[in-house]
């Protein structure tokens, strides 16, 4: 008790909460411009950091890590462009709301949700810490590739209408994840000489390109937009009672899912929101509506793609090992201010652990009050003249896929994906198992290929280890439902399914 | 116009050209320092602290840009290719003298103007504090017995904590199952959840775990004992005098004059000089060393040497 509240009286200074506050407020606007990334933001602030004492420096760090997932959802909920690619499945019931014209309320649930999810996985990393690493830690190779096919799968299984069709963009996604320097040889593969590609095609300039691109490319090809249809409605911010309570078993079991996700390292919120919204869904009494608009789907993505932070936090903390990319700045800038990540942390440090504890959840309610209240100004988005909003995204696209990596190369990829996402929703390919795909290639890759090293090339040996039969059996589940649904009658059936996402 | 006006007007202009001409005192305008690796990791944080202490002395600032990609080889074409005019400098780590080897780029460190080695580390050897190895000799000794039958984590192959494994296997007659990562980062998760049995990585990389008592420390691979850990033999000591360390200077596109090198070389010293440079190198588990131009080309031509004369065969070494 006496470290809780030794943790507390550390972080309620005026200082403290002001660099807090500026961290959550970079983040926003790092989240919600889809080139500018989490990461790039923390690393880019951390040399501030040197200059100032250890807890203002924390403080700005995870306000900007706290910052920046939830404002991801924001285009992905107005414009059906993710700011990230924690918010893909954000968009798939979010742009579908603000098309019945209920933006407000998306963003709404997305500020509430996001931290909801946030404030549990807070809670999780406060008082069971240990659990959750250990649970870390026992993801080897083969449950590496169980859950990043499982990832994949969901995604292309329930990401449109027709399972084969998800199923190609998502094998696609994997097949532009073999370009580059193969991870077990270091062999180069579909490089054409050249040494741009070396380092395989990066997932943000296609996120980009297929996501922002390809929709105004559509619209201006429709030569009509949402916003013309709806008149820019807003609607209510904040959810009914009723509702609420009809979303909370979707946001909480959500939360749950995307901090255990976010814990094992290398995975993240992108996978947690996928595998909690199927989850949510399969439990709904309403699963049909899910993807066209469903709060609870909404809820359940956005809840656990920012309880993925707090599972990302325990693993470091606990273990020192980062979770994610932005945690491996994070650790770096505790080192340089003389913290060391690890178990003794908790032993000996116990009160500097609590002071994390309370500045995040202090982000978390910071970044909802700025949802909430920035729900109706940024929802005007929706009334700018459409070819100046579809000017606006081609110069923020193109300005942040270069900014990436600095290189020219990346916005020639961010065009080329833009076109392939134009032909794609003209031919009702999803989009979103090409990312994941992409995304969770090298990791789906090498870590089966690591997982036949250590089997010595056995693959029956692989199957006694019983996490990734739980994977292997879901993956199947998920391919094979809509087929069985399908059979099971005509009743059920929904060919038109899931949005345009 | 009135011509009293325009006379004011040319001697304006006069005035511009004329501060202009004095331009030429380097450096009158922000230094770049291009980074080949993303931001967060080592190079980074050395090229920042660095910079931020060093501009003092330039008296303009120097701002780092990425350019992360094929082990630094995007970075190191791209710097040859920037004037040489001393605006444009970039990150020097151990790769600098690989690339070439590995086929990534045709640039070396002959093709530039190297300015000054700042920090050196060394490799370590981990396992996982309940493995029966309590020492380098039963760590080699089990190692020979069964050839293949320790999974030795890797942080990707090229990587020159991977060739020091291979150096390893070379210098001992070990043989060891290699388990690839993208990264130290995930090849020392791997040891500490025991998916593999052991994993090599820089000493700075290591030192939080093995404090924690997460990992173990059987060797390091160096003449002297590193000061974080300096209860861990050296590889030397134990009579295998192998290891190549990682390092990180400076340097720029050849041809930049020598008296404006000398200039980014003394700021550099200076800023090595100060006790922040000391704590920074003392936290990250880094051994603080300079060398001067000469001396840093000298050794970096060495080193490429070395990975030249070394990567043919250790590579015909993994795959037999």
């Amino acid at each position: 008790m006496a470290e809780i509240l030794a943790g507390l009286s550390a972080v309620l200074a005026w200082q403290v909460l002001g660099f807090l506050a500026i961290g959550v407020c970079l983040g926003a606007v790092f989240g919600a411009l889809p080139g500018l990334t989490a990461t790039m933001g923390v690393a880019l602030l951390t040399p501030l950091t040197f200059w100032v004492s250890p807890e203002q420096g924390l403080a700005m760090l995870l306000g900007i890590y706290c910052g920046t997932i939830p404002s991801g959802g924001i285009p992905a909920i107005l414009i059906n462009v993710p700011g990230t690619p924690a918010s893909i499945a954000a968009s798939w019931d979010g742009y579908a709301l603000t098309r019945k014209g209920q933006a407000g309320l998306a963003l709404g649930i997305n500020a509430l949700a996001s931290t909801t999810g946030q404030l549990t996985s807070i809670a999780f990393l406060a008082f069971l810490a240990f659990p959750v690493a250990s649970f870390a830690l026992r993801f080897g190779p083969a449950e590496y590739f169980g859950l990043t096919l499982l990832g994949v799968s969901l995604m292309a299984g329930v990401s449109g209408g027709h399972v084969l069709k998800g199923v190609l963009a998502g094998t696609l996604g994997l097949a532009l994840a073999l370009v580059g320097l193969d991870p077990m040889t270091a062999y180069p593969r579909y490089t054409f000489g050249m040494s741009e590609f070396l380092d395989g095609i990066s997932f943000v300039p296609v996120m980009i390109g297929l996501f922002g691109l390809g929709e105004v490319l559509v619209q201006v090809s429709d030569r009509q937009s949402v916003r013309a249809s709806t008149a820019a409605a807003i609607g209510r911010v904040l959810p009914r009672i009723a509702d609420a309570k009809r979303m909370a078993r979707a946001t909480f079991s959500g939360a749950a899912v995307g901090t255990m996700v976010g814990a094992i390292p290398a995975a993240g919120g992108d996978i947690g929101a996928v595998i909690a919204w199927e989850q949510a869904r399969r439990t709904s009494s309403d699963g049909d509506s899910f993807g066209k608009g469903s709060l609870s789907g909404l809820a359940a993505s956005c809840s656990a793609c920012n309880a993925a932070i707090g599972g990302g936090m325990t693993t470091m903390l606990t273990l020192g090992i980062p979770g994610d990319a932005v945690s491996a700045i994070l650790i770096g800038a505790l080192l340089i201010h003389g913290i060391q990540p690890g178990p003794l942390l908790f032993a000996n440090n116990q009160a500097f652990v609590f002071s994390i504890v309370f500045l995040m959840i202090f982000a978390s309610l910071l970044i909802m009050v700025i949802g909430i209240l920035g729900a109706r100004p940024l929802a005007k988005v929706l009334s700018i003249p459409a070819p100046w909003l579809w000017a606006g995204i081609i110069v923020f696209g193109t300005v942040g896929a270069y900014a990436l990596n600095n290189a020219v190369s990346d916005v020639w990829a961010m065009y080329a994906a833009g076109l392939a996402g134009f032909l794609f929703r003209k031919m009702q390919i999803p989009l979103g198992p090409l990312v994941l795909g992409l995304i969770l290639g090298p990791l789906m890759e090498s870590n089966l290929r690591r997982a036949l090293i250590l089997s010595r090339g056995d693959w029956s040996a692989m199957l006694t280890r019983p996490i990734l039969l739980v994977f292997l059996a879901a993956t199947a589940l998920s391919l094979l439902w809509p087929l069985i649904r399908a059979k099971r009658g005509a009743a059920g059936r929904n060919q038109a399914a899931i949005g345009d996402a | 116009m009135t011509p009293p006006a325009l006379r004011w007007i040319l001697v304006g202009c006069l005035l511009a050209v004329g501060c202009s001409g004095n331009e030429e005192s380097y450096p009158s305008k922000e230094i770049k320092l291009i980074v080949q690796a993303s931001p967060g990791g080592a190079s980074d944080m050395v090229s920042r602290v660095m910079a931020s202490l060093a501009e003092g002395h330039l008296n303009v600032p120097i701002v780092c840009e990425y350019k992360p990609g094929a082990s630094g080889a995007l970075a190191f074409s791209f710097v040859a290719r920037r004037p040489s005019d001393g605006y444009t400098i970039g990150h020097a780590p151990v790769e600098i003298a690989i690339v070439r080897s590995l086929g990534y780029a045709d640039i070396g460190p002959s093709d530039v103007s190297l300015i000054c080695l700042v920090s050196k580390t060394a490799p370590a050897l981990v396992v996982h504090p309940d493995s029966p190895w309590q020492s380098f000799e039963d760590f080699i000794a089990a190692a020979k017995a069964e050839a293949g039958n320790i999974v030795m984590a890797n942080s990707g192959i090229g990587s020159i904590w991977h060739f020091n494994i291979l150096l390893l296997e070379q210098g001992t007659g070990a043989r060891f199952t290699h388990l690839p990562y993208g990264g130290s980062a995930p090849a020392l998760v791997s040891v500490i959840g025991r998916h593999s049995d052991a994993a090599v990585a820089g000493v700075g990389e290591v030192i939080s775990h093995v404090r924690a008592g997460s990992l173990r420390a059987l060797a390091v691979f160096d003449a002297g004992r590193a000061g974080v850990m300096a209860e861990v033999p050296t590889t030397h000591e134990l009579g295998y005098p192998i290891g190549a360390p990682a390092w990180s200077g400076f340097y720029g596109p050849a041809g930049i004059p020598a008296e404006r090198v000398a200039m980014l070389a003394d700021a550099f010293k200076a800023a090595f000089g100060t006790a922040e440079w000391a704590d920074f190198c003392r936290e990250l588990g880094m051994e603080a060393l300079y060398l001067g131009r000469e001396d840093f080309a000298e050794f970096a031509l060495e080193q490429q040497r070395f990975f030249e004369s070394q990567i043919p065969q250790l590579v015909r070494l993994e795959n037999p």
